[in-house]
């Protein structure tokens, strides 16, 4: 059992309070950095930890993770450039609150509501990580199947004013997904014999090219020079605001939890999710996506949240739910680690300096958070034409180092392009991003479940995991649908008052 | 996200390989044998896999200790993506002096099988293989399976459930052979990766999975799996209880072999030097603790074997492959 002096010994005794902020620092600035996600930020650091002591290398990796996920909302802010996968939902309000010249606040927003996600995740890892590791056993290919369709729902509200352009967009990321290995029985699909689409078509690719190329496209055709305030500072929401964004956050820190629990969540579905939760709930639900406080609150917790959450299912049963985590477990295994029950008992040492290394980090987060942001925002300061190279030749190195590949470079510019033509005519991005990043698990789910039951499609009523998740779909779509009907009769109602006493105007 | 899958298992085994390794590894000793004259002075190792990732490991490790027995620097490169297709472009390309190798696994063949690249396994001359890894039969500790004849005769009651780490893999090809070699019925349920699987497995979704058993050792300490069987010809060191698949009556075996291949045209001074130095690096006392706690079987075939194993490889997955439909 662990008492107080044990943490006082390994705040005092053992260098884990520096391990710590060195790696949330180092987490921040690799998230930061467009194309650099949260697992290849952790994976850079893994070779310097081989000399370290198990239980402060696994420390170490734990808080670049914690940092990363903060780190990657800085860009998704500030260039409209996801930094990682899952701060892509915080691109929407983020960016909008930074082109109404509140950059410095949607940080501090970002940078709050990250913290008290990651507070949140970690009371859950270490008071659940033991009694809720069964409900990673739990999911079977029907449940995941469930949860693939729920996520891909939340397009019915996404989709931007027009439903028909949004649902063309989320089948054309569906049938990206389709590209490469056929996951159940090895055929390649739309390889054209390039090996280099044997893997398929990453997702990254796909959000680095909808998002970051398309912006730099369309900034340079731009004509207007909106220059940020030289003054920009982070600026940390008050007691008002935190109560405002409160709700948004306490759906984030839910949705983190279950994403986190569940294998193949993620940090993205995460924040996705609760990014349209936060709209449901919200008593403002009309400034979504024109800059809502909200709209940066809930994703950043959601994803904060994970990060420490998509450790239970890796500690109670060594399964990694993510990349990120998987990393995490090579860190483990490298020391001869094995996760599962028996770590608790056996390395307990590594169990401690995990959790107290976290909440370190995270405190310091607030800190060297503000600390490091005026580099970034010094950066978004610089006349466009340099800052745009700049992120245009870090994207593409980014791009570069994930394969080696150059076939991905022309990929994601080639993505750039589509995502340029989409813009001009009106298709949102993010069905298409949501169709990427899960068309291949509910492929892949809904036949291996088929090969398990051999072809008997009662499998999916039979898991009742399933049919939840399959409800809760239904009963979104259903609820997205009316509401956008009704605001759309609403609207026609209004033009034809409008219209009305216009005409009644011009008469008299 | 196949590539994820892929990361997530491999990152597992080779980290695995790396822990051991980096504890003791460094510290071994300079042997007291000279090491025999070679004709270039910096030898590259490419491997398709990431660095950590399962071959960039064998190779870092194994050219840790090259250097007692050939004298010459070894340095390893990373040529990823592609599954492979690229690192075969790049030494198929190289010249044929004994300065670049391929690290081999099955990978090279079901690429070369599957995506037709321009180069493939049979534009390189197969220099020696170096070890095999094991791969094993596994169930859930309190699941009703005792041994494999459980799960033979489940699957021929009523319909058996097996899992496979991927589709195109040598697990699945040992599974659809064992399944027939058993005559049972079977669906034999392919994953994105070990991890993915093993859930599967504890959960009792299915019967069995096959997968290597560095990947499932910390469940296997925690208690959680049993193993029935392994594919190897021969029994695991570390479970000597355990039977080969084959003493337990039906005739499958698997050999996921680790090896080097170079351009076509390799010196006979060349090959003749490697022939000699990997006996003998297997041989070294320090090389053997280290690979033989990662549970991997040194398995050395010389060059002039090395080739018709590696075809009679391809020709047998080329035909598996054929046969569920993967390629035509």
């Amino acid at each position: 059992m662990t008492t107080f002096w044990d943490i006082v010994h390994l705040l005092t005794g053992t260098p884990l309070i520096p391990v710590a902020i060195m790696g949330l620092t180092w987490g921040i600035l690799g998230g930061a950095l467009p194309g650099i996600s949260a697992s290849i930020t952790m994976a850079l650091v893994l070779p310097f930890t081989y000399t370290m002591d198990p239980a402060m290398a696994i420390a170490l990796l734990a808080c670049v993770y914690i940092g990363a996920e903060y780190g990657g909302s800085i860009p998704a802010i500030l260039i409209r450039t996801p930094g990682t996968n899952s701060s892509a939902a915080t691109v929407i309000d983020g960016y909008e609150l930074n082109r109404q010249g509140r950059a410095g606040e949607a940080l501090g927003i970002s940078l709050m509501s990250g913290v008290v996600g990651s507070l949140f995740g970690l009371a859950m890892l270490v008071l659940l990580t033991e009694p809720l590791s069964w409900l990673a056993l739990a999911f079977t290919p029907p449940s995941y199947f469930g949860l693939g369709i729920l996520g891909l729902s939340v397009i019915a509200s996404m989709t931007g004013g027009s439903l028909v352009k949004g649902l063309a967009a989320a089948v054309i990321g569906l049938m990206i997904a389709t590209v490469g290995t056929d996951p159940i029985s090895g055929v390649t699909r739309f390889t054209f014999d390039v090996p280099d689409l044997l893997n398929g078509v990453e997702p990254v690719l796909v959000m680095v090219g909808l998002f970051a190329l398309t912006e730099l496209m369309s900034q340079s055709g731009s004509v207007s020079l909106t220059q940020l305030k030289e003054s920009v500072r982070i600026r940390l929401p008050g007691l008002a605001m935190m109560n405002r964004l409160k709700r948004s956050q306490i759906i984030g820190c839910i949705l983190g939890l279950f994403e986190g629990l569940t294998p193949g969540g993620g940090g993205s579905i995460a924040a996705f999710m609760s990014y349209n939760e936060a709209r449901r709930w919200s008593k403002t639900p009309e400034k979504f996506g024109k800059g809502s406080e909200e709209g940066v609150a809930a994703p950043e917790a959601a994803n904060n949240t994970v990060a420490s959450t998509a450790l239970i299912p890796l500690l109670s049963f060594g399964i990694p739910s993510s990349n990120s985590t998987a990393v995490l477990l090579g860190g483990l295994l490298m020391h001869g680690l094995l996760p599962g029950p028996r770590l608790f008992e056996q390395n307990p040492q590594v169990i401690d300096s995990l959790y107290v290394g976290s909440f370190v980090a995270i405190i310091a987060q607030i800190g060297v958070g503000m600390l490091l942001l005026p580099a970034a925002v010094w950066l978004v300061n610089r006349p466009r034409p340099y800052r745009a190279g700049f992120i245009f030749a870090l994207i593409l190195s980014g791009i570069y180092t994930l394969n080696t590949s150059t076939f991905d470079l022309g990929i994601a510019l080639a993505l750039g392009v589509v995502g340029y033509l989409m813009r001009r005519t009106g298709f949102p991005f993010l069905p298409m991003i949501l169709g990427v990043v899960l068309g291949h698990m509910v492929e892949s789910s809904y036949r291996r479940s088929l090969v398990l039951s051999g072809g008997d499609m009662m499998v999916f009523l039979q898991d009742p995991i399933c049919v939840g998740l399959l409800l809760a779909a239904t009963g979104f779509v259903v609820f997205s649908l009316t509401r956008e009907l009704r605001d759309g009769r609403r609207a026609r109602a209004e033009q034809a008052r409008n219209h009305k006493t216009h005409g009644q105007e011009a008469h008299g | 996200m196949n590539f994820k899958a892929d990361l997530t298992r491999r990152t597992g085994l080779a980290l695995l390989l790396a822990g051991a390794l980096a504890g003791s590894g460094l510290l071994a000793g300079r042997a007291a044998a000279e090491p025999a004259p070679y004709p270039v002075k910096v030898v590259t190792l490419v491997t398709h896999s990431s660095p950590g990732g399962g071959s960039d490991v064998f190779l870092r490790e194994l050219s840790k200790y090259l250097g007692k027995y050939i004298d010459a620097t070894f340095v390893v490169e990373n040529v990823q993506g592609g599954s492979g297709a690229k690192a075969v472009a790049r030494v198929a390309g190289a010249p044929a002096d004994g300065s670049v190798f391929y690290a081999t696994t099955p990978t090279y063949i079901y690429t070369s099988l599957l995506s037709k690249p321009p180069k493939t396994y049979k534009d390189l001359e197969p220099l020696a293989n170096i070890f095999a890894d094991s791969e094993v039969v596994f169930t859930r500790a309190d699941g009703p399976y005792k041994t494999l004849q459980d799960v033979v005769d489940k699957a021929k009651k009523e319909r058996g459930k097996w899992g496979a780490a991927n589709p195109a893999s040598l697990e699945r090809q040992a599974a659809e052979q064992l399944k027939r070699a058993a005559g049972v019925n079977a669906a034999i349920v392919t994953h994105e990766g070990g991890g993915d699987m093993m859930l599967n497995v504890l959960n009792g979704t299915l019967d069995i999975g096959v997968g290597e058993f560095q990947e499932l050792r910390s469940q296997i300490e925690a208690g959680k799996i049993r193993v029935l069987a392994t594919f190897n010809p021969e029994r695991l060191p570390e479970k000597p209880d355990v039977p080969t698949v084959k003493e337990a009556g039906y005739d499958v075996q698997l050999v996921k072999f680790r090896g080097l291949a170079g351009p076509k045209g390799l010196p006979d001074a060349v090959t003749k030097t490697w022939d000699a130095a990997i006996q003998k690096v297997l041989q070294d006392p320090d090389y053997r603790k280290e690979y033989t706690e990662e549970v991997l079987v040194a398995k050395f075939i010389d060059h002039k074997d090395y080739p018709a194993f590696v075809n009679s490889f391809a020709t047998t997955t080329e035909a598996f492959l054929k046969e569920t439909g993967a390629i035509k």
